[in-house]
């Protein structure tokens, strides 16, 4: 039987800016440079309080550690949350360090079931070190986050061989 | 120096974007306001939000949005599931719908090629890996609105052509600089 491409078929349609401006539109969209000023200033004011709302939610994150780590999926759950929000704003609002740490932590969570506790806890320090130290060492942090790789395989390796031995 | 001619354009960006209607799904409240915060600055005045892709899509329908922007990772429906349904929105007469054709700009904390094949099969138009800046989110707003719709139609499919190679945009951040004191 021969293989006959499915017929497509392609359509060009105007840009948004086309339909709203009419043809006397002419690409590109050109803004007054002010407007990134403004955007950057707005980051600037709510940055402030997202410190605050950061510091808070690694307070939470060190008190769930046990629960989020033992079966308790419904912390598990709230737990991975708080990080993955974490992860997408941090570097936002001028934490990239702590946005690296939680995005480690992020993966781990989502590739690992059985969570080892000291891992997640030494992810959770590292963020709140990050946070806490006005001039975070980029240099050190990076080896930080190597250790921490390092651990993760390692934790996995000794889970891997521990469910071998179970089932002979 | 500004031209009379700079000046007409940027008027009528300031216009365009005056006029632009934008919907924000999102599950992070912070994400939200962040969005609303930036796309404010920039202008946009008709925004609407929802938390997550099944109220997103309903949203969709009730306004008609010129733009989406979508987070992809939500419960119970993800920005992926709500992109495909927006794509596959058909009038009762199996046509495609008004707007399905929408481009959609989608935030996700995930960077991974699986993941952003599976967003592109899925009609995403752009894709930007958080965390968000203000000079890439405003690049990617102007790119989205002022690209010209290119869609392809097949008997599955309708939408940004799956083949296409859909670049994952990441800003670029560094920790404070240290002080010399």
């Amino acid at each position: 039987m021969q293989n006959t491409p499915t017929p497509a078929t392609f359509i060009r349609l105007p840009s948004i800016a086309e339909r709203k401006l009419g043809p006397d539109y002419c690409a590109p969209v050109r803004l007054d440079p002010r407007v990134l000023d403004q955007m950057q200033r707005t980051i600037e004011q709510l940055a402030v309080q997202y410190g605050q709302t950061l510091h808070s939610q690694i307070n939470d994150l060190l008190s769930m550690i046990t629960d989020a780590t033992a079966d308790n999926l419904y912390i598990r759950d709230k737990f991975y949350g708080i990080i993955h929000d974490v992860r997408g704003l941090a570097g936002t609002f001028g934490h990239p360090i702590v946005g690296k740490f939680a995005k480690s932590l992020c993966r781990y969570m989502e590739t690992c079931t059985n969570l080892n506790p000291t891992i997640v806890r030494f992810h959770i320090e590292a963020m709140r070190d990050a946070l806490e130290d006005a001039h975070p060492d980029e240099k050190l942090s990076d080896e930080t986050l190597t250790s921490l790789a390092h651990l993760i395989e390692a934790a996995e390796h000794e889970s891997e061989t521990a469910r071998e031995s179970e089932t002979g | 120096m500004t031209t009379n001619k700079d000046a007409d354009a940027q008027a009528k960006t300031i216009a365009l974007l005056r006029d632009l209607k934008v919907l924000i799904v999102e599950d992070s409240d912070a994400m939200r306001a962040l969005l609303t915060a930036l796309l404010t600055a920039m202008g946009i005045t008709h925004i609407s939000c929802a938390q997550e892709g099944d109220a997103g899509l309903k949203r969709f329908t009730e306004i008609m949005p010129d733009l989406v922007i979508t987070d992809g990772m939500m419960k119970p429906t993800t920005g992926y599931a709500m992109t495909r349904a927006i794509r596959n929105l058909r009038t009762p007469d199996n046509k495609p719908a008004p707007g399905s054709d929408v481009p959609v700009l989608m935030l996700s904390g995930h960077g991974e090629p699986h993941i952003v094949k599976w967003a592109r099969d899925g009609g995403v138009t752009d894709y930007i890996v958080k965390p968000v800046t203000a000079e890439l989110l405003l690049a990617r707003v102007l790119a989205a609105i002022s690209s010209p719709i290119h869609i392809v139609e097949t008997a599955t499919y309708r939408g940004p052509s799956p083949r296409r190679r859909l670049v994952p945009h990441e800003a670029t951040l560094t920790p404070p600089v240290k002080s010399q004191s």
